[in-house]
């Protein structure tokens, strides 16, 4: 083996590498941060129910933290995609917020069925599918 | 601009290495799956710099794989050649000894002028001066002429030529090589004796001096004209 046959061996087993690594955290952090997101609609719609309104502490708390975690994840999602393609669930927590305000709990309860929706959506175009190779 | 900017730098870096990775076979003859990832690279590389919204990972990660698919064809041509021969098809005989093989270049989707073109590019103008003419995997075409037509040879004329030997640059833009130095076994008093001779007088106003194992020198000052003599034959050489 001569040293350029080297040089290429070993770049080519980085390169592999990088491409699992890049695998493994895109898919962990699609499945992580989304599947959250999911949790964090449950837990607020559970606390909805409990507390009968939307006007309370818990829900305001959920929907704080639902905040803080999604940007975080955003910023790292927008290493893999493009962030217009990510920023409708951004705009739904914003909502809520002001929903939450005005307890108005119609358009909180749509604005939380949107972020489910989005969710949703987010996975089947982010995750690693049959159909998104097609 | 400060983002577009960075982005290319890194898209450069890579495409750089990925380049250096893949050979330097690249940049000459390419077999038709080399053009084809040219091609490619080039077009995938623009994408990610000068769009902003598309993420440097979307270039990245495509360029990769390429690469590492080219890797993987590239070592099955070398395990296989019915695999080579799939991928990069089989060097064509379009010039026989009967003339040209009609069959052969609607083939190949060549015409005579092609043809023509090709053995005028190889130094012959006329078909009967060719014996055969091949069509490369790489799209060039080599041409053997007939014996009649063939150029002479010092082998031909039974003459005794001296070996040919490549040339060692010992200093290059007033920089004495220190490897080459080493190669040809001499040191820098040596040089200074080959400089003073070619009046000379420090390493920095050379431009160029090169030694030949059969101890021609070639010397050029910065300013001035070249000048070549001969020294003792390298390995001869008293220090």
């Amino acid at each position: 083996m001569t040293k350029f046959m080297w040089f290429q061996l070993i770049s080519i087993f980085f390169v592999l590498a990088v491409l699992v690594l890049i695998c493994v955290f895109e898919d962990r952090l699609v499945t992580n941060s989304l599947e959250n997101v999911a949790d964090y609609v449950y837990q607020i719609e559970t606390a909805i129910e409990e507390n009968d309104g939307i006007r309370n502490s818990k829900v305001e708390n959920l929907v704080d933290n639902l905040e803080y975690d999604w940007f975080n994840d955003e910023s790292n999602l927008c290493f893999l995609v493009n962030h217009k393609s990510i920023q409708e669930i951004g705009i739904e927590i914003i909502k809520l917020k002001t929903y939450i305000e005005e307890d108005d709990i119609r358009e909180f309860s749509i604005s939380l069925e949107l972020i489910k929706l989005y969710s949703e959506q987010y996975f089947h175009f982010m995750g690693a599918s049959f159909h998104n190779i097609l | 601009m400060l983002t577009i900017i960075v982005r290319a730098i890194i898209i450069y870096l890579i495409v750089l290495f990925l380049y250096r990775l893949m050979g330097k076979r690249q940049l000459g003859e390419m077999q038709p799956f080399e053009l084809v990832l040219t091609l490619i690279i080039a077009d995938l590389a623009t994408i990610p710099m000068a769009e902003i919204s598309v993420p440097v990972l979307h270039g990245v990660v495509p360029l990769l794989t390429l690469v590492l698919v080219h890797f993987i064809l590239t070592v099955l041509c070398k395990v296989s050649t019915k695999f080579s021969r799939f991928v990069s098809g089989k060097p064509v005989i379009v010039v026989n000894p009967e003339g040209v093989d009609y069959k052969a270049i609607k083939n190949l989707n060549l015409s005579i002028d092609d043809i023509m073109e090709a053995i005028r590019g190889a130094g012959y103008f006329k078909l009967e001066q060719v014996q055969y003419a091949i069509m490369e995997t790489n799209g060039k075409m080599s041409v053997y002429p007939k014996s009649e037509f063939s150029p002479v040879t010092n082998g031909d004329m039974n003459i005794k030529a001296e070996k040919s030997c490549l040339p060692i640059n010992l200093i290059s833009e007033g920089k004495i090589i220190k490897e080459n130095l080493k190669i040809a076994n001499l040191n820098e008093n040596y040089i200074m004796k080959l400089l003073n001779k070619a009046n000379i007088k420090k390493v920095k106003d050379c431009l160029i001096l090169t030694i030949d194992k059969g101890g021609t020198v070639f010397v050029q000052a910065f300013e001035g004209k070249y000048q070549t003599f001969k020294v003792e034959p390298l390995g001869q050489v008293q220090e």
